[in-house]
């Protein structure tokens, strides 16, 4: 089971959210960023957007055999101003 | 050696109807799994049957493996909408979807076993004049490679479907279609069932609920695989499993170009024959429904994936109702039909939606995998190339560029042109 | 026939109703169902099987129905497969038996049952393949499907309705009414469902105590006491299945799609009473009309009054046997025998043994250790075979056997868990051998099942644990106010099932032992399955059709596994049974559809300007979700060509407006907004000046191009991106994605202004006149002196809009965005300034002549290589898709550049999707054609396409169209068709 919570709009529906894509390798090339992924049945970082609602970019921590929701966060929420 | 299954034919037909004792034999199976072989293939769904059989057949093998974690034919062989057709736009698909129609259309004599292709054609829908002539691009090039193909106005899709009514009015008007007349369906599990019987005629060893956890390396070079069952020495392994072929890269350390999706697939009740073809309604707002009519009578439609990485095979209700919303704006009959139930299959979805036939980071290691949601109807030509790909060691011309390497270098097989995404951004 | 006197039940009312059955008047009273009504009348055989054509009576009383499924209504617009055992009489309701020619009585294609097992298991898969399928297939599909196929709908939409509560209860049994009952004292929101028009369940017919009160005052008091704490009780919907913590379920009143509703559900706590389902034993011949479930018969009696029959043979497994046995007495029929299949020694309940000492004084032949061999009679029952078994619970060697005459044979094998909706987001099966059957286990914490769908059958012990998990539901969710209902019940007694699936048979009369009556599955079709190696469950079930049909095997999926597991000499839990999928009961089309139905498909987009174009002759069309002016009407002539060329002409040589509000804006703010650009477009933004624009493109991060644009610099922080109508999402998307990721830290913020301005553009030599027209004094010197690409504030009737000078058509030409609300004014006013509105068809020609870009070239499979934007990579920084934009293949001389084409004799025609080939090969496309149009201005067919870097400018081709018969020889040329210096924009 699915559910997702956003951090601005609490536990919405399922259908107001978009998984837009597998979130890419932090390191490596970018040909692996763009196209490669570690695929494992327990666990699938996930970039969401709440498409329907605030909008906001969600990193999503899934186990994509159960659909069951290890954490979900806003995406870029460690980023510091001025860190790139 | 259990005693092979009778040949289907008149003979043997009358001589089962009067037998007295037990006289067809189980079509596969009852074998014990031995200590090596020349070919391992991982997963007995479709497409490692058919290798199977080909590996047989034509290249003489003796000793080769089918592995199958659970049961034949289990995977997505079964779980599909049973669509075959080769009405693609790139050179590259077009070919080999087209050896593969070509190979569906004598199947059932070639494995002596009725898999029911059923030529009914398939219909592309076309809503604008856009998609006319997108439509249009992709069967002027499968007509120049030797591919029927017909493009319909208004007027002639009205005779050759009237149940479409192309003048009723609707959201999206219909203007015409792109029309594959050999194009149709099969009866899925009959494919595996087929492929299973005639591959273990010829020596096949298939041996059921034994999965595959491993491959063992010997001086860097794998030598068979880790099974629930024990090791199996190989000279050659393959794995054909999708749905789980992205698991089976990073089981070797190899990141593929692959995400695991799930496509869900309905069928409503069974009722007498209505629909004489398969619809592909594809409409603004990521609308998508496809539908035909089975041979039993059920209305069996699919459409989008779910949208998300998942192995669940528990699909999203609200992707069901948007599938028959399709249906129902394209054929408004059946609004007061009933969905008997849903299924779903997990899919080895590709960056860039074509398949993948290479070598796995070792020259013995083969995959067949990344054929999103068009792999069944690929089925017979996958196999006779990957057969001869692992029997030579030289990809026939047909796959060669299904290989891995091209999206490093480029020669994308991005059919739709929806870029590395599995589910449009 | 019967008596005419008025029936009493649970369900009926005393008026009169009528409605025919194949054409023949059926009286029935208000609240009987067709099934009920027609067995009160008389007639037992209602429909033929699908595969053999048998004759079919009704089996159930409820929506597992395999056999009596009808047609409703005659002409084009009939509803197929309707059960009807749910199906509620109204009157003048026709309704039509199915799978028979010519008649019920005497059909025609039963006379392939001659064939006996020709149609067996698996008969398909090893012949009707020579010479091909194709050439049996339409007279074997024509014999398949269960109805007729409607031609048309006449119904009206579902509704639906989205819920939340704290507690949903699926079922209204006794189970779930005391879950209900216990949560909704203990303070929480409670929905119950309950999928009959009335609650009570087996309470119908049970005979109970709850409370100390008979069920059913029981019933009605509960029923009351919930309204009024406010429970939301909907009876006739099902729960059918949910997705991720939502439950669906389907309301479709009276059993005829018409009136329904689908309830999207989200309860924080699920509790699943739906009970269980009264599973049929095999024996020869028990699809004959007249063999019935034993609960079927008990529910057709109390709930409509109906005596299922006269002479009654009672088969089973259990000790509820006995009790039924005594009601049904009660009520009149003659019980003539009770097989019960379990021996002496499995009887120990010493109040069912003595329920069946009072039969057997009353002169029932009560035996135990027997079992019903066989129904005898052809075309309905007359008899029962009756042996002895040596071995209790097998399919063992028989003794002699006896017949007892008899017109009704009630069977009772147990009873399955309804567990489906327990399956379903976790849970697994678990066989129980005290209930023959299998529960759900392995729950999530959310979800509970209580009652006979939980394995327990007994009141007393059901009424306990049915309060105890309705508290929990409500504790869970933080409500335990009172006490919670401790109801206690008295019932029928435990059933001590001792499973038995099948009589003993010979090979030959397992053809005649039915495990799956919708699909004539037999014993002999398992059989087969076993010995074809199709052993598993799953692939039996594949091979044989069992528990394909409309119930997904609720009824006899267990048995099948019983079978089954008998056969390959295995217990049963190693055979497992087959999942039931969603949805759990079949769901109308339509409420699945919901609000989604005509032009409600998708909603329609609208601009400002939409009821203007209406009203001034436009034909619109569907563009993606918008609606579109396509021409005018009034532009002379009633040819789309007519029009769009005229309307093209007329804005080169005089000046016309279109509506471009559909294109997508973006507005990017923020100090580090130009950083933010120049990284996600290929465009750069840095070095734009304010008060100026460019034309954008962005690529995707493959290195393919997504999408072309506009990008003004309103400010030094502050920039406005127009995006093409289809892609306004996705660029929206794409620039979202990089702000929320890599420019996190950074300050930038995106805003869709998409549908808070309008978008007119103007163009042609009199555009300018135009725009000077309509805006007021003071904001026109800074227009007048617009250069190309600059924009600037201007004033319209007092209110600020923002004039950009740039054009779409390679004239002259102004954009002007204004807010939504002065639109329609501001289009009237340059109206009045003597431009002329044009459609998309004109200017897609006027595109064309100045070779711009569309989705027609940006298929997302072309690169900036592709396309000619060369000028734009000339950069050292790094932007989304440089990376990969360098892979060898797209320096290739395969790889296609963006070029224009004209007929070779200056007037042919060709068509956008054409192939490009050479003369020398005529079968390997080097290009396609991407788009075209008869150019007024040219007089002559122009177009672009994509052609093979190896192919020079100039060189001949041949636009190929197989498909619409047509080659043409072109001529590769540049893509500028028209005014290639430029010279007209920038006068």
């Amino acid at each position: 089971m699915t559910r997702l919570v956003c951090p601005f709009c609490g536990a919405r529906e399922l259908n107001e959210f978009e998984f837009r894509k597998t979130a890419p390798q932090s390191s490596g090339s970018a040909l692996a960023r763009v196209y490669l992924r570690i695929d494992r049945p327990d666990c699938s970082i996930e970039h969401w957007q709440h498409a329907l609602g605030c909008r906001a970019w969600l990193l999503v921590q899934r186990n994509p055999s159960t659909g069951a929701v290890a954490s979900i966060r806003l995406l870029g929420a460690d980023a510091t101003r001025g860190a790139r | 050696m259990p005693r092979p299954h009778p040949r289907y034919d008149a003979l043997s037909l009358l001589q089962a109807r009067f037998a007295r004792a037990r006289y067809w034999r189980p079509l596969w199976g009852g074998r014990s799994l031995r200590e090596g072989y020349d070919v391992v293939i991982v997963g007995a769904g479709g497409h490692g049957l058919a290798s199977a059989f080909h590996l047989a057949r034509d290249h003489g093998l003796k000793r080769i493996a089918v592995l199958e974690k659970h049961l034949v034919g289990y995977g997505n062989v079964g779980r599909n909408t049973t669509i075959v057709r080769s009405n693609y736009l790139l050179p590259e698909n077009h070919y080999f979807y087209e050896d593969s129609l070509r190979r569906w259309e004598r199947l059932s004599r070639d494995l002596n076993y009725n898999v029911m292709y059923s030529p009914r054609g398939v219909v592309d829908l076309a809503l604008s004049d856009d998609d006319m002539s997108s439509l249009a691009r992709r069967g002027n090039a499968m007509r120049l490679a030797g591919i029927d193909a017909q493009l319909m106005d208004a007027a002639a899709l009205q005779r050759f479907c009237p149940q479409v009514a192309p003048h009723r009015p609707r959201r999206f008007p219909i203007v015409g279609a792109l029309v594959q007349p050999r194009g149709g369906t099969v009866r899925h599990d009959a494919v595996a069932w087929g492929y299973a019987r005639a591959a273990t005629a010829l020596g096949v060893d298939i041996i059921e609920q034994c999965e595959v956890t491993g491959v063992r390396l010997a001086a860097g070079r794998p030598v068979g695989v880790e099974t629930s069952r024990g090791f199996v020495k190989a000279e050659r392994i393959v794995f054909a499993t999708a749905g789980h072929t992205a698991m089976i890269g990073t089981l070797l350390g190899i990141p593929l170009p692959l995400e695991t999706h799930l496509l869900q697939a309905i069928v409503s009740e069974p009722i007498k024959p209505l629909l004489h073809t398969v619809l592909v309604y594809v409409f603004p707002g990521h609308g998508e429904t496809y539908i035909s009519q089975s041979d039993r009578g059920g209305l069996v439609m699919g459409g989008h994936l779910d949208g998300f990485p998942s192995y669940t095979r528990e699909g999203r209700w609200d992707r069901l109702e948007d599938v028959v919303a399709g249906a129902v704006e394209l054929l408004p009959q059946i609004g007061g039909l009933r969905i008997l139930r849903q299924w779903a299959g997990t899919n080895d979805m590709t960056m860039d939606g074509s398949p993948i036939m290479d070598r796995l980071g070792y020259d013995n290691v083969f995959v067949n995998a990344g054929w999103c949601y068009g792999g069944f109807k690929a089925i017979p030509a996958s196999g006779a190339a990957c057969a001869r790909f692992v029997a030579t060691g030289n990809p026939p011309d047909l796959i060669r560029a299904f290989r891995l390497s091209r999206f490093a270098s480029g020669h994308l097989l991005d059919e739709p042109g929806h870029g590395p995404f599995p589910v449009r951004l | 026939m019967r008596s005419s006197s008025p029936r009493c039940g649970l369900r009926l009312r005393d008026q009169p109703l009528s409605f025919s059955f194949d054409g023949v008047e059926v009286p029935a009273q208000a609240g009987d169902t067709v099934s009920s009504a027609l067995l009160a009348h008389g007639i037992r055989l209602i429909g033929r099987s699908v595969k053999a054509r048998r004759r079919r009576g009704v089996l159930t009383a409820g929506p597992e129905e395999p056999n009596a499924l009808v047609t409703v209504g005659m002409g084009p617009a009939l509803i197929p497969n309707v059960p009807a055992t749910q199906l509620q009489v109204r009157n003048g309701l026709a309704v039509r038996s199915q799978n028979r020619w010519p008649c019920l009585r005497w059909d025609l294609a039963s006379l392939l049952q001659a064939g006996g097992g020709l149609f067996s298991a698996g008969f398909y898969y090893k012949t009707f393949m020579w010479p091909s399928w194709r050439s049996y297939e339409p007279m074997i599909r024509s014999l398949a499907g269960l109805g007729s196929a409607p031609q048309a709908c006449s119904l009206a939409g579902a509704s639906l309705e989205h819920l939340s509560c704290d507690v949903l209860v699926a079922g209204g049994g006794p189970a779930g009414l005391i879950a209900a009952l216990s949560a909704a004292r203990s303070g929480a929101r409670v929905v119950l469902c309950e999928r009959e028009p009335a609650l009570g369940g087996e309470l119908e017919f049970e005979s109970a105590l709850i409370e100390e009160q008979p069920a059913m005052a029981w019933v009605d008091a509960t029923q009351t006491e919930l309204e009024a704490r406010g429970v939301r009780v909907l009876l006739e919907t099902a729960i059918v299945g949910g997705s991720n913590g939502q439950v669906i379920a389907h309301a479709e009143p009276g059993g005829l799609p018409g009136n329904n509703t689908l309830y999207r559900i989200r309860p924080t706590q699920l509790i699943i009473a739906t009970g269980a389902v009264e599973r049929p034993i095999a024996f020869i011949d028990n699809d004959r009309p007249g063999v019935m479930l034993l609960g079927a018969a008990e529910r057709y009696l109390a709930r409509y009054g109906v005596q299922v029959g006269r002479r009654i043979v009672i088969f089973g497994n259990h000790n509820r046997l006995y009790p039924a046995a005594m009601r049904l007495r009660a009520a009149g029929l003659d019980i003539r025998a009770v097989i019960d299949t379990r021996t002496p020694a499995q009887l120990h309940d010493s109040f069912v043994a003595g329920l069946r000492e009072a039969l057997i004084r009353s002169g029932v032949a009560c035996l135990l250790g027997h079992v019903v061999t066989a129904a005898k009679g052809r075309a309905a029952v007359s008899g029962a075979q009756i042996a002895a078994c040596c071995e209790a619970g097998r399919a063992s060697i028989l003794s002699a056997s006896r017949h007892v005459a008899c017109d009704t044979i009630l069977m009772s094998g147990g009873w399955t868990p309804a567990t489906h909706a327990m399956l379903q987001e976790g849970g697994s099966a678990q066989y129980l051998d005290e209930v023959g059957a299998f529960i759900a286990v392995e729950q999530p914490p959310w979800r509970v099942a209580v009652g006979a769908a939980n394995g327990t059958f007994e009141l007393a012990a059901l009424c306990r644990q049915a309060g105890a998990a309705g508290l929990r539901a409500a504790r869970s969710v933080g409500k335990a106010d009172c006490a919670p209902a401790e109801a206690s019940g008295r019932g029928d007694p435990q059933p001590d099932v001792v499973a038995m699936w099948r009589a003993a048979a010979s090979r030959a009369d397992e053809k005649r032992q039915f495990v799956d009556w919708q699909n004539d599955v037999t014993v002999a079709d398992l059989r087969t399955a076993v010995e074809e190696g199709f052993c598993d469950i799953e692939h039996a079930k594949r091979y044989t059709a069992l528990g394909f049909g409309t119930d997904q095997g609720r009824l006899a999926g267990v048995l099948g596994a019983g079978i089954l597991a008998e056969l390959r000499e295995q217990p049963i839990e190693q055979v497992g049974v087959s999942r039931l999928r969603q949805p759990y009961h079949p769901v109308t089309m339509l409420s699945l559809a919901g609000l989604r139905i005509g032009n409600a498909l998708r909603v329609e987009r609208r601009t400002p300007l939409h009821d203007w174009h209406a009203a001034h002759g436009a034909v619109l069309e569907a563009s993606g979700l918008w609606s579109r002016p396509r021409y005018y009407r009034t532009s002379g002539g009633a040819q789309v060509a007519q029009a769009a060329h005229e309307e093209a002409r007329r804005v080169r040589t005089h000046g016309g407006i279109v509506d471009a509000s559909t294109l997508g804006k973006i507005e990017i703010a923020g100090p580090d907004s130009a950083a933010f650009l120049d990284y996600v477009c290929l465009t750069r933004a840095g070095t734009l000046k304010v008060g100026r624009s460019r034309y954008a493109v962005s690529l995707r991060e493959d290195g393919m191009v997504q999408d072309d644009g506009l990008l003004l610099r309103l400010a030094p922080d502050h920039f406005r991106m127009t995006t093409s109508t289809s892609h306004a999402e996705l660029m929206l998307s794409h620039l979202e994605y990089w702000r929320a990721s890599e420019w996190a830290a950074r300050a930038v913020t995106i805003t869709d202004v998409t549908d808070a301005w309008s978008t007119i553009a103007l163009a042609g030599p009199r555009s300018r006149e135009a725009v000077l027209g309509v805006l007021e004094d003071r904001s026109r010197a800074a227009v007048s002196v617009l250069q190309h690409m600059q924009w600037t504030a201007g004033l319209f009737r007092a209110l600020p809009l923002l004039v950009l000078r740039a054009t779409y058509s390679g004239e002259l030409g102004y954009e002007i965005h204004c807010p939504c609300s002065i639109a329609l004014q501001v289009w009237e006013a340059l109206v009045a300034c003597g431009m002329a509105p044009y459609g998309l068809e004109a200017l897609d020609i006027l595109r064309l002549e100045k070779g711009y870009l569309t989705h027609s070239e940006m298929t997302g499979q072309t690169t900036p290589y592709d396309l000619g934007m060369h000028r734009f990579l000339q950069r050292s920084d790094d932007f989304v898709g440089r990376a990969l934009l360098d892979r060898p293949a797209f320096h290739e001389p395969a790889r296609p550049r963006l070029t224009g084409l004209r007929a070779l004799d200056g007037q042919s025609a060709f068509l956008a999707g054409a192939q490009l080939v050479t003369i020398r090969d005529r079968s390997h496309p080097c290009g396609y054609v991407t788009s075209t149009a008869f150019s007024p201005v040219l007089g002559e067919w122009i177009g672009l396409a994509l052609v093979a870097r190896s192919i020079g400018l100039g060189e001949s081709l041949i636009a190929s169209d197989p498909l619409r018969s047509s080659e043409t020889p072109v001529r590769v040329s540049s893509p500028v068709h028209f005014d290639p210096s430029g010279e007209r924009m920038r006068t």
